[in-house]
């Protein structure tokens, strides 16, 4: 815990002053192991950031994990050029009584019993590689155009968790007393609900009528209504580790200093306590966007989360369900790859976190 | 080869459908006067049976099917379908009146004559007001069958006056005498019909108010009491119990003394509880892979055919952009390619280019189909032209469609289909316990998507009448989702529904073409589905399957164990 109270900011520069003028007593009781090279990484004069970085390229695994996750981002960035140059199709198109060449012999795409084409690979010059859905579109098409709807979704719902959750973090956490309780309270009601349960509850009432919040209007087939209701439910679980940690720092030696030279609430909370937070917010924010796209996956596969016809992983499973003794794939492969996004992120996330403080043990308690 | 081999898969399970049929039908053909089943029905035991679930429990509100299949059970009207198989299925029968009117005064007035001594299952007297009850619960509720009573005297008065007890003066009702009379402002030949159907069931009129009752369903007069165990749409159930009171001759009384109605939208898990046997009976069809293999594997328990008269057709709304111009819905009929729409359902889906259904009175089919070959492609570029002049290129366009499967499927191809030709579409999905009553809302402003027809009785005003009539466009919600208003239209359905529909069957097909011609195009008619039956091992399929009630799908009083 002792590093997520180094304080930063003036009081930061200050602190760094301290060690560099006595190096000799901050290497004074050395011992062994991880701890020890951190220690005297510190010494030296290294900063945090710079510390965390070295430790994370030491985590092979985790770099390996990152990697695969930067090539999904990659390929779903490619999506377009795949569709376009490549399956000669786009995302929505169905191609239900097409005829495919194999060889010497042809296959619809769609049998006449409504059991879709295998993956062809590269025999039909690359369209259907990974066969077809029921609708005859092109599962690798698909499966990109999925891929960056998973990332949009859980990216931007993280991102709306994190921001809602550090204020309230904040506020909750450094002004304590009714306001405290009173968020603390609200947090507490959303937390009882199981967060599946009230994401298919938000979703299926969003999806049919859309949102309508004075002049703002998101119409129901919206990505923007997952990413709400998803960024939503998950407040309260980053909020309540984060308000913890700010209700330990306001009672530090540095935000009494800054109380003494007459900074304001506000002022401490973002420019003393926040810094503070940071590493934290960075372990969660990987942990946050897994999170997310899972549920984005449970949402949809529900029917309560993208709408068709836009792609989702968790929809074309629910699609494939139907046909899942004789077309396997269309429920496997979105499948395979909602695992390796998710497990890549967790990984990495959790190398952050190891880097980021080895003695930690950041969770996001679901 | 897979095309021919389907269909002599389809011939032979049609001929053994027809075997069923006849011994079924030799077992209904015995159904005594005191309406018992003879032959060698089991009586007794409890079934399960597996439904996405009645849309409402109130039989003046229901819409769909499954309700209807249920519902029939336990609310009976002055007139009912014969409980039997194939053809005779849609025989009418006198239920609470003692027999079936002749009408007079040109065709214009019937008189009724209640059965003496019935009684609803809480033992009040049944009385000829209660039918008046019924009558003005449909007209007041405004449900979509509402406009099968127009043509009764008085109907217009009734609903402007829009008080539960305003006159009906049409019906006069005798409750000492149980005299019934009924007067019609015009000759209307179905109107026998809609005393007949499920949703003209009565219930005592001191419970049976003048509100929605899904909630808390009036006791009824039919040969099951109900009782709601849990409304959920989702994981419900309901309990039919034969009703000990129940004494009307010409109807039959069931052979299983329970049926337990398990409501839930999986209809995969369905399947496979009827499989497993832990349901004896489920009113969905099997959906993607299971469905062969269950026609694989299940032959002797399994049953498949023409069966309920149906179309599946998309709405076009004509009453807003851009489907309220002729090119936009004639574009869409161009497009369409039923050979895509016969792949999502299995095989299933015949393609038609009439809104009639074959079988029924009236059928002809179009030939040639103005929109090319119905078994054929889809014109995508004269769509596509089409769709250019008419200057909608990039116009939006919301498909509408519910959960259910394949209905999603089928949406997602009419959006792929509209925006090969030029239109900007996307799709949207109601449950589909709440779809028809949504789309079918004129506030909705629905304005393309998924619709059906399955017949409520042997006659093709019960499609042209409801599907494509100004009358039916007024109902709330609507069966007429397009909100078609045309005169022409209005005037022959008047016309023909004053004849018999055999007399004027030539008239029913010139309409029937009318409506899909290319200088009116008002739907997209592409197939008529083959209906399944699918039963645990516990049933006896061979002599009571109830497969193919052509009024209700599958009899539920036929049904019985082995």
């Amino acid at each position: 815990m002792a590093r997520r109270e180094r304080p930063r900011g003036p009081s930061r520069r200050a602190y760094n002053r301290a060690v560099a003028e006595e190096p000799a007593a901050a290497v004074a009781t050395e011992g062994t192991g991880f701890e020890d090279i951190a220690r005297l990484e510190h010494a030296v004069g290294v900063g945090p950031w710079k510390l965390a970085a070295r430790r994370l390229r030491r985590n092979k695994v985790a770099l390996a994990f990152a990697v695969l996750f930067i090539l999904l981002v990659a390929t779903a960035v490619a999506a377009p050029i795949w569709a376009h140059d490549v399956a000669h199709t786009d995302v929505g198109t169905n191609h239900l009584t097409e005829v495919l060449k194999e060889g010497n012999k042809s296959v619809y795409v769609v049998a006449l019993n409504g059991i879709p084409a295998g993956p062809q690979w590269f025999n039909a010059g690359g369209k259907f590689f990974l066969g077809a859905d029921a609708n005859g579109r092109d599962i690798m098409v698909r499966l990109l155009y999925g891929a960056r709807t998973s990332l949009e979704i859980g990216v931007s719902a993280a991102l709306i968790t994190t921001i809602f959750a550090v204020i309230i973090a904040l506020l909750a956490g450094y002004l304590g007393g009714i306001v405290d309780t009173v968020i603390s309270r609200i947090m507490d009601v959303v937390w009882a609900f199981p967060v599946v349960i009230l994401g298919v509850a938000l979703g299926t009432a969003l999806s049919i009528g859309g949102l309508k919040i004075g002049p703002i209007t998101i119409q129901s087939g919206s990505l923007l209504i997952p990413i709400l209701i998803i960024g939503f439910v998950y407040v309260p679980y980053i909020a309540r580790p984060l308000r913890g940690q700010v209700f330990s720092l306001r009672e530090k030696e540095f935000i009494e200093a800054a109380r003494a030279q007459g900074m304001g609430p506000i002022r401490i909370m973002f420019s003393e306590i926040l810094p503070n937070l940071a590493s934290t917010i960075v372990v969660f924010f990987p942990l946050s966007i897994a999170n997310a796209i899972l549920l984005e996956a449970y949402l949809s596969f529900l029917g309560a989360g993208v709408q068709p016809p836009t792609p989702s992983w968790g929809e074309m499973i629910s699609e494939g369900i139907n046909l899942i003794t004789t077309a396997p794939h269309l429920t496997i492969v979105p499948g395979v790859m909602l695992v390796l996004t998710v497990l890549s992120l967790n990984i990495f996330g959790d190398g952050v976190r190891d880097a980021l403080d080895p003695r930690a043990k950041v969770r996001i308690e679901l | 080869m897979r095309k021919r081999a389907r269909l002599l898969g389809a011939t032979a399970m049609g001929i053994a459908a027809i075997l069923a049929l006849v011994a079924c039908g030799s077992s209904s053909n015995t159904t005594s006067s005191s309406g018992t089943t003879a032959g060698t029905a089991k009586q007794g035991g409890t079934i399960k049976i597996g439904t996405v679930g009645p849309d409402s429990y109130d039989p003046q509100e229901y819409q769909t099917v499954q309700a209807d299949s249920a519902l029939h059970l336990v609310y009976e009207g002055l007139l009912a379908f014969k409980d039997a198989t194939g053809q005779a299925s849609t025989e009418l029968v006198p239920a609470l009146a003692d027999s079936i009117p002749t009408p007079t005064n040109g065709g214009k007035t019937y008189v009724f004559h209640i059965r003496p001594g019935l009684h609803y299952s809480d033992g009040e007297p049944v009385v000829a007001s209660d039918v008046v009850n019924m009558v003005k619960r449909n007209l007041f509720l405004g449900g979509p069958f509402s406009s099968f009573f127009d043509d009764i005297a008085g109907t217009a008065a009734y609903a402007a006056a829009k008080k539960p007890n305003a006159p009906l003066t049409g019906m006069i009702a005798d409750d000492k005498t149980g005299t019934l009379t009924i007067n019609l402002t015009t000759p209307d030949t179905r109107v026998l019909y809609a005393f007949a159907i499920g949703e003209s069931g009565v219930g005592p009129k001191r419970k049976a108010v003048f509100k929605n009752m899904t909630g808390h369903p009036f006791p009824g007069d039919g040969p099951y009491t109900l009782k709601v165990v849990s409304p959920s749409p989702t994981n419900g159930e309901f309990i039919l119990t034969k009703n000990p009171k129940f004494d009307i001759p010409t109807i039959a009384k069931g052979n299983v003394q329970q049926i337990d109605g398990m409501v839930s939208t999986n209809v995969n898990q369905m399947t496979e509880n009827v499989i497993n046997g832990t349901l004896d009976y489920m009113t969905e069809d099997p959906v993607g892979d299971l469905l062969p293999q269950v026609e694989a594997k299940y032959k002797d328990r399994f049953l498949i055919g023409p069966g309920y008269p149906n179309t599946y057709y998309f709405f076009m709304n004509s009453t807003i952009p851009p489907f309220n111009k002729l090119a936009a819905r004639q574009a869409v009929n161009y497009a369409i390619d039923s050979r895509a729409l016969e792949r999502i359902f299995g095989g299933r889906l015949h393609p038609t280019c009439n809104l009639l259904p074959p079988g029924m009175v009236g059928y002809q089919p179009i030939t040639p189909c103005p929109w090319g070959d119905p078994a054929g492609p889809g014109n995508i570029a004269k769509a596509t032209a089409l769709v250019k002049s008419a200057g909608l290129t990039g116009a939006p366009v919301t498909v509408w469609t519910n959960n259910k499967d394949p209905r999603p499927a089928i949406a997602d191809y009419l959006r792929s289909t509209l925006d090969q030709i030029g239109f900007k579409a996307s799709t949207k999905t109601l449950n589909q316990l709440v779809y028809f009553s949504t789309i079918g809302a004129r506030s909705t402003k629905a304005q393309i998507g998924f619709d059906d027809w399955f017949q409520d009785f042997p006659h093709p005003g019960d499609f042209m009448g409801n599907l494509l009539t100004t009358e039916a466009a007024k109902a709330t919600p609507s069966f007429n989702a397009g909100f078609v208003s045309d005169p022409y239209v209005d005037a022959q359905v008047n016309k023909l529904d004053a004849q018999p529909a055999a007399s004027v069957a030539s008239g029913w097909a010139a309409l029937d073409k009318y409506v899909n011609d290319p200088q009116h195009a008002y739907v997209v008619p592409y197939g008529n589905e083959e209906d399944t039956a699918f039963y645990s091992p516990r049933m006896n399929v061979a002599q009571c399957s109830g497969y193919p009630d052509l009024a209700h799908r599958v009899d539920w009083l036929l049904l019985c164990l082995k």
